[in-house]
């Protein structure tokens, strides 16, 4: 049946995708990596994480970067975010260097971060207080953000008592409230449950459309590369280095369905091969599994 | 299954929680127990009492050792001075002339009776050698206007205060020394009661003696139980307070920055080691009497876990905080005071607690040092005169003033972190009297699939 289903090239672009890449390709540039290269040094010699990786990210573009476990995603999201110095290379965001970590670059962790005293609308205010807005200004932005993330009911709860949804929407909302150029998220819904992940995958959507915003999205699930990026970055491991820059044909606005269309599937395939190359782990049998007799309805 | 059965059930599990009957049960069976042991070994003679514990002294010629009442001796070695004793009455009385005894040895024959009287709280526990109180017993109890009780004295006894008395009687009716006869009066038998050897007293004397000493009022020039109680919460809370003022800040800072970590840690690990007492001469020499070396003491005695504590505290705060408010913008300064401190709270406040319950140890050393004080300076006093039904009641009371301390602020711990916990009834029927109405309580119900 798979077999049977003929995918089209993921290099296919229609002609509307085709010349939205162009229009994209002439906007500003938001995000600039230039031969970025970052070691570790440990008590076992140098671990270098990422090597000379280079890739520019347009305004209000929503680029996903993807890689096997291990590949220095989170360093490079850390390097660009400035919480690690680069070994090498530059980091630009909108031509101005960056060195540290600062406000017009917003971060949303894997791991919940949100401040555990704090009330939800506490959490969002702080990056504004700590900017010196005014305590009335910035609850009253802070309301806006957390009512279009939805949770205006929840204001004053505490981060414990939310799920872990709706914490990663708080932290969304507080990385917005700094009004950020640009936002990286590292694996932000990888300790989310599949239902709830795609709920959020949409609703991450629904709010790139409506801000300001420049997304770098890191992840290491397929789907959800293809779902929501308008181009993949797939890193190597062992060193992390750039393997492939691939645009991604599926038309927006994205819904659910297209899961299944070809041009999902095709790029979906060609990423798969790219991470899992064909012939190397799938086959390997173990010893254990060989004790076992075959069975024709189990293959 | 049969109910008798599951009753049985279910006690020891690995790692899961009792249902709360069960737990409300071994809390109370936990005090229940030592106390009903202590009431065994207090009233039921034959499980624990292998000594006799005096209640009236017993002395006998030639014989230099001396026992006072509240001393303990062998069961075998009473009956003998008991016999020995009486030997000697009899002797004394079948005498045809009786034979010289010195003033003296008649007026230390009379303070037999003191510590009946002391029992009894018709002499001050410091009259014990009032001869003119005790000359005064002597005379009530022959006539029976006092009949002692707890302890009685024994018909015999009785019988011997009366013949003394109908001897002293016509010669003096008040105390003094020159009117005491030349021949020897006859001599109280020795009483006493099977008792344990640890000198634990019954739950009835503690209680009895712990009433007494904390509601009436203090012997001229001592203090009442409750200032000594005020001065022992003097000490122990201004060592703790000037602790914390010190230590607090410096383990923050040591958790926050390696450079202080390594400037001050080390040296505070190993001044930790140095027991604090040894220090107690030092600090009487440098700051005199009174109370500056006890709080000192204290203050010693804490600081150093203090700053270890609450660096260690200080580094278990998540890093991701740190990092998430420094992409939000927050300057090195706003990330200690706005999330280091905030995040770090809870824990040590539980520090602290734990903590205060160390500086009561040092306490007790502190009130030692110097001019001895407080509670502490009752227990030693009482302790020595081996009024052990005295020193008892103290002891719980620190005992109690710690344990509720504590269990309060667990209690507020609630309060004052209503992140941190589902909350008891305290906390949450304080958040209903001063918590807008739309606060938040429970887990959400509004379902994620609404948001899209
Ligand atoms: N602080 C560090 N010290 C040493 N090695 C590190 C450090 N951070 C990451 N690494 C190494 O860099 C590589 C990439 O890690 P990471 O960026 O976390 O991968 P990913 O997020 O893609 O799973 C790994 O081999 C990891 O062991
Ligand atoms: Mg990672």
């Amino acid at each position: 049946m798979a077999a049977a289903l003929q995918l089209p090239s993921y290099l296919d672009q229609s002609p509307e995708v085709a010349a939205r890449f162009q229009r994209l390709q002439e906007r500003p540039v938001a995000l600039e990596v230039c031969g970025l290269t970052k070691t570790f040094a440990t008590n076992r010699g140098t671990v270098t994480a990422l090597s000379n990786v280079s890739f520019s990210v347009h305004k209000r573009e929503f680029m996903c970067v993807i890689g096997p476990s291990g590949c220095g995603k989170s360093t490079l999201a850390r390097v660009l975010a400035g919480l690690e110095a680069p070994t090498s290379g530059d980091v630009c965001v909108y031509g101005k260097p960056v060195s540290g970590p600062g406000p017009d670059r917003g971060m949303v962790f894997q791991a919940y971060t949100l401040f555990p005293w704090q009330t939800v609308k506490q959490n969002v205010m702080f990056g504004p207080l700590m900017s010196g807005v005014s305590h009335s200004a910035a609850e009253s932005e802070a309301r806006q953000w957390i009512e279009l993330v939805g949770l205006s009911k929840f204001e004053n709860a505490y981060p414990q008592q939310l799920s872990g949804g709706m914490k990663q929407r708080v932290a969304i909302a507080r990385a917005l409230a700094n009004q950020p150029r640009v936002l990286f998220m590292d694996e932000p819904f990888g300790a989310l449950d599949a239902q709830t992940r795609c709920q959020m995958q949409s609703y991450l959507l629904d709010i790139w459309k409506s801000v300001d915003i420049t997304i770098v999205f890191i992840t290491h699930d397929l789907d959800e590369a293809v779902f929501l990026s308008d181009r993949i970055l797939v890193l190597d491991p062992h060193p992390g280095r750039v393997r492939e820059m691939i645009e991604v044909p599926v038309p927006r606005p994205r819904h659910n369905d297209q899961l299944f269309e070809p041009s999902f599937m095709a790029v979906r395939k060609h990423i798969d091969h790219l991470i899992h190359p064909p012939g190397q782990d799938h086959q390997k049998e173990s010893p254990v599994l060989r004790l076992v007799a075959r069975d024709p309805d189990v293959q | 299954m049969n109910p008798l059965a599951s009753i049985f059930k279910g006690w020891f599990a690995i790692r899961r929680d009792l249902s709360a009957p069960r737990r409300v049960f071994l809390t109370a069976i936990s005090f229940v127990l030592p106390l009903s042991i202590w009431c065994l070994v207090s009233y039921v003679d034959w499980i624990w009492h292998p000594d006799i514990k005096l209640q009236i002294s017993s002395e006998r010629e030639g014989n230099s050792t001396i026992f006072t009442a509240g001393d303990h001796i062998s069961p075998s070695y009473y009956k003998e001075m008991v016999a020995a004793t009486r030997a000697e009455n009899t002797q004394l009385l079948a005498a045809a002339t009786p034979p010289k005894s010195t003033k003296r040895a008649n007026q230390k024959l009379l303070r037999q009776l003191a510590p009946i009287g002391i029992a009894h709280d018709w002499l001050p526990y410091t009259d014990a050698q009032n001869d003119a109180a005790i000359y005064h017993l002597w005379r009530d109890i022959a006539t029976g206007a006092k009949v002692p009780v707890e302890p009685a004295l024994s018909a015999e006894n009785l019988e011997i205060v009366k013949k003394n008395w109908a001897q002293l009687a016509p010669v003096a009716a008040d105390f003094s020394l020159s009117s005491l006869p030349e021949t020897p009066l006859l001599k109280l038998i020795p009483q006493g009661l099977p008792a344990n050897p640890v000198f634990l007293p019954a739950p009835h004397e503690v209680w009895r003696s712990g009433w007494r000493d904390f509601t009436s009022p203090a012997p001229a020039g001592e203090l009442t139980m409750r200032q000594r109680y005020q001065h022992s919460l003097r000490v122990i809370l201004l060592g703790f307070f000037w602790s914390c003022v010190i230590g607090v800040p410096i383990g923050v800072l040591c958790g926050v920055f390696d450079f202080f970590s390594k400037l001050f840690e080390p040296f505070v690990d190993f001044s930790r080691y140095m027991p604090a007492p040894t220090f107690s001469t030092l600090l009487v020499a440098v700051l005199l009497a009174g109370d500056a070396p006890k709080i000192a003491l204290v203050f010693i005695g804490t600081v150093f876990q203090m700053i270890l504590v609450v660096s260690k505290t200080t580094r278990l705060l998540d890093p991701a905080l740190l990092e998430a408010a420094q992409t939000l913008g927050a300057s090195p300064k706003q990330m200690i005071t706005r999330v280091v401190i905030p995040g770090i709270l809870p824990n040590l406040y539980n520090d602290l607690r734990i903590l205060l319950g160390w500086a009561w140890t040092w306490l007790v050393i502190a009130e030692l040092i110097g001019v001895k004080s407080g509670l502490t300076e009752f227990i030693e006093t009482q302790g020595r005169f081996r009024n052990f039904d005295r020193v008892f009641p103290v002891i719980i009371l620190i005992g109690v003033t710690g344990f509720v301390t504590d269990q309060v602020l667990s209690w507020f711990h609630a309060i004052i972190f209503p992140w941190t916990s589902r909350g008891n009834v305290f906390s949450k029927a304080f958040a209903r009297l001063f918590s807008p109405p739309q606060r938040v309580a429970a887990k959400p119900v509004v379902p994620e699939g609404s948001l899209t």
